[in-house]
């Protein structure tokens, strides 16, 4: 009878147990997406900080910073923000190593900034499967764009390659009718792309593309094919290359006499690039350049009093101590985590995966403060085109200067 | 037969303690683990090459890109189940190394190591040239493909439910087992007695009766065909290849692994694999200035190196010496 006692306490242990185990059974099953706390959303991706690309790294800093000085203002919705970026060397089979470490280990609620077209393409099939959104790619791959309805968990933000081809084959169609332009372009769909849009943007007008050329990225350089482009006897080159040889492009011009008139794109046209191909100022090809711009350029003395970039310097100044602020890239961070927070705000008390898609198909910011007054993030279901809107820009002695009015192009 | 109880014990205690790993492992550290199996392969068959044949090798990341995109091409363009696709990466990549080591048999040294340099620098572009064949830049994304064994599905097995990751780890682990003792078969015989009879002295071979050209392509070969299961194995594990999947760095990061596991002994590869799949990993850790990374990994691969002459192979019988050295000197 003395062992009734222990039986008993024995049982009740158990019992209690079996209560606690199943009410901690039905609190995880009911619980919320993952990545989501009470306190804290966890965002991730991937950007190269080693190897050929590491520049691009800055706007992965840029976030960053802007996220901190989110949180410190009280977060989203009481919720901080925590931004975790790996190093994938721009090498794709470990953007896809690190992306399932980031979705299946430190479970983050979304994948965000990954750099890198190849890299997004690689692990695009696996988030949609797995239902992970793919938050603004940072590559101008038509695709990410376009593909809604195969991968309605990504998308993209900055304007496609296509859209950026098209506005400079405008800008020739409009101001240069006679052009005869020479095309060097990188060996994949960044490279096709551009020159893509860039045919349909001349569309039908008698300005032509009379040469093109390819490299390979893993090329030491591009001189034969500037010598080649300028045998061709065009007027015009457009570079369609990253920084190292859109630098080159303009050196090996120069170094072969060849004075042609220089379209250069996006991803290379940061004025601390620019400075590297002047060559300290010898190098006068780079004068006249036009290109399109639809963030605020940190060096342009025009923004030098303007609220958003003076903000920007603060935040990098104190959450991105080291940071360069007069690179560009930091830039794009800042304007990429605004959309961010502006998207993460939208979803209320109870953010879920299932919210963020829907809100990333109906976005409409116009008060993105990073970006050139008037561009808008605008997207709707079956378009995953943030940005469609920019400016040219032309570059001076003084650096680059923006002219003329909006330029809109979807797709 | 005595002799052999040892290693066959000790074999036996790697076996099990692989078959159970997956208990103490979370998913995500299976797929890794996975990973490292996948590179002990590679070094299996590198160090076939280099550390018993003593043929230097700065290539073998394009080995494992013949074998990548067989298995590639195959599951995507011709429907043939990933499993099965692995055999056939073997064979290919194995006939790729026999072709390279006919006319690798007029190089030695350093030459041998720029000419095999040279095919792991072209190996990228060659795979854009052809891009109708192998995808170009964008490649060959093998998730979600009817061919692919899992996915987020998971995967049955003689009555067993895996998860993608399980599944993942037990096949990479279950061909490094395999390929291991197939090695050490191959390379304790009359076989690898040639291997280490040219590694030695070439001369001393010949007039041994050893041919050169038989065994130098036959160890090209063999190796290849390694790199090839690895390279398989790779493109299965990553769901994905494209041009820039196997680059340069791969081929010196084997290179680098086959010296940190050991040349011309095979104990230490799961160590040489373990440091080629973590290590870049560990140095993020550390440090997440651009650039870093890679300050940090080369300073522990000097340390390395330094410690450790002779490699992770090398470290139990120096322990064994010094221990016995300090005994003596009492």
């Amino acid at each position: 009878m003395t062992r009734k006692p222990i039986v008993l306490a024995t049982a009740a242990t158990v019992l209690a147990l079996a209560v606690g185990a199943s009410a901690l059974a039905g609190s995880t099953r009911s619980s919320v997406d993952p990545g989501i706390t009470p306190t804290s959303i966890l965002l991730g991706g991937t950007v190269p900080l080693s190897g050929v690309a590491s520049a691009y790294s800055a706007v992965a800093v840029g976030a960053n910073a802007y996220f901190k000085y989110v949180n410190a203002k009280g977060g989203v919705n009481g919720r901080q923000i925590d931004y975790k970026y790996l190093d994938d060397t721009y090498n794709p089979a470990m953007t896809v190593q690190l992306t399932r470490q980031l979705v299946e280990q430190d479970k983050v609620f979304a994948i965000f900034n990954t750099l890198g077209t190849e890299t997004n393409l690689a692990i695009r099939p696996y988030l949609n499967a797995a239902k992970v959104p793919q938050l603004f790619a940072a590559s101008g791959d038509t695709s990410f764009g376009s593909d809604v309805a195969t991968y309605p968990q990504t998308i993209g933000f900055f304007p496609s390659y296509q859209a950026e081809g098209w506005a400079l084959g405008q800008y020739m169609k409009k101001n240069k009718p006679k052009a005869k332009i020479a095309v060097i372009a990188q060996n994949d769909s960044y490279g096709r792309d551009l020159l893509v849009g860039l045919k349909k943007g001349l569309g039908g007008g008698s300005a032509k593309v009379i040469a093109a050329q390819n490299y390979e990225v893993t090329a030491s350089d591009v001189g034969s094919q500037i010598a080649k482009l300028k045998s061709s006897g065009a007027d015009t080159l457009a570079v369609f290359a990253t920084p190292q040889f859109a630098i080159q492009s303009y050196v090996f011009a120069n170094k072969l006499g060849w004075k042609p008139f220089v379209l250069t794109n996006v991803v290379s046209s940061a004025s601390n690039i620019m400075l590297l191909a002047s060559e300290g100022g010898a190098n006068k090809r780079v004068l006249g350049s036009v290109s399109v711009v639809f963030l605020k350029d940190p060096t342009d003395p025009k923004w030098s009093k303007d609220k958003a970039i003076l903000l920007y310097r603060t935040i990098l100044g104190k959450y991105a101590k080291g940071a360069n602020a007069k690179d560009v890239y930091h830039v794009y961070g800042m304007a990429v985590a605004y959309a961010t927070v502006n998207l993460l705000k939208r979803l209320g008390k109870n953010p879920t995966r299932a919210g963020l898609i829907a809100a990333v198909d109906s976005m409409n910011i116009r008060d993105d403060p990073f970006l050139l007054p008037g561009i808008a993030i605008k997207t709707g279901p079956g378009d995953h085109f943030p940005l469609s809107q920019m400016y040219f820009q032309q570059y001076a002695k003084t650096g680059w200067k923006q002219f003329g009015s909006l330029v809109n192009y979807r797709g | 037969m005595r002799r052999l109880a040892v290693p066959v014990m000790l074999f036996g205690a790697l076996a099990v303690a692989i078959v159970l790993a997956p208990l103490f492992l979370s998913d995500f550290q299976a797929q890794q683990a996975a990973y490292v199996g996948i590179y002990a392969i590679a070094l299996i068959g590198l160090n076939v090459l280099t550390g018993y044949t003593g043929q230097i090798s700065l290539g073998h990341g394009a080995f494992m890109a013949v074998g990548g995109y067989t298995t590639a091409i195959l599951m995507t363009d011709h429907g043939v189940k990933d499993l099965w696709t692995i055999p056939i990466a073997a064979v290919v990549a194995g006939a790729a190394g026999f072709l390279f080591g006919l006319p690798a048999l007029r190089l030695t040294g350093l030459y041998l190591a720029l000419a095999t340099f040279a095919i792991a620098v072209s190996t990228p572009a060659v795979l854009k040239k052809f891009e109708g064949f192998t995808g170009g830049g964008s490649g060959k994304n093998l998730f979600g493909v009817k061919e692919l064994t899992g996915g987020i599905a998971p995967v049955h097995v003689l009555g067993w439910k895996l998860n993608f990751n399980n599944w993942l780890y037990y096949l990479c682990w279950t061909m490094a087992l395999v390929l291991y003792v197939v090695a050490w078969l191959l390379l304790r015989g009359r076989t690898g007695r040639a291997f280490r009879a040219v590694r030695d002295s070439e001369t001393a071979a010949l007039s041994s009766g050893v041919s050169l050209a038989k065994y130098k392509t036959f160890a090209f070969g063999v190796s290849a065909a390694y790199a090839g299961i690895a390279g398989s194995l790779f493109a299965i594990a990553t769901t994905y290849v494209n041009a820039d999947t196997f680059p340069v760095q791969l081929s010196i990061f084997l290179l680098v692994g086959v010296v940190v596991s050991g040349l011309g002994s095979l104990t230490g590869v799961i160590a040489g694999a373990v440091f080629i799949e973590f290590l870049p990993l560990w140095a993020q850790d550390v440090s997440k200035s651009p650039g870093a990374p890679g300050v940090i990994y080369g300073v522990i691969l000097i340390g390395v190196i330094f410690l450790l002459p002779t490699g992770a192979a090398g470290l139990l019988p120096g322990l064994l010496r010094r221990v016995a050295t300090l005994f003596r000197g009492r």
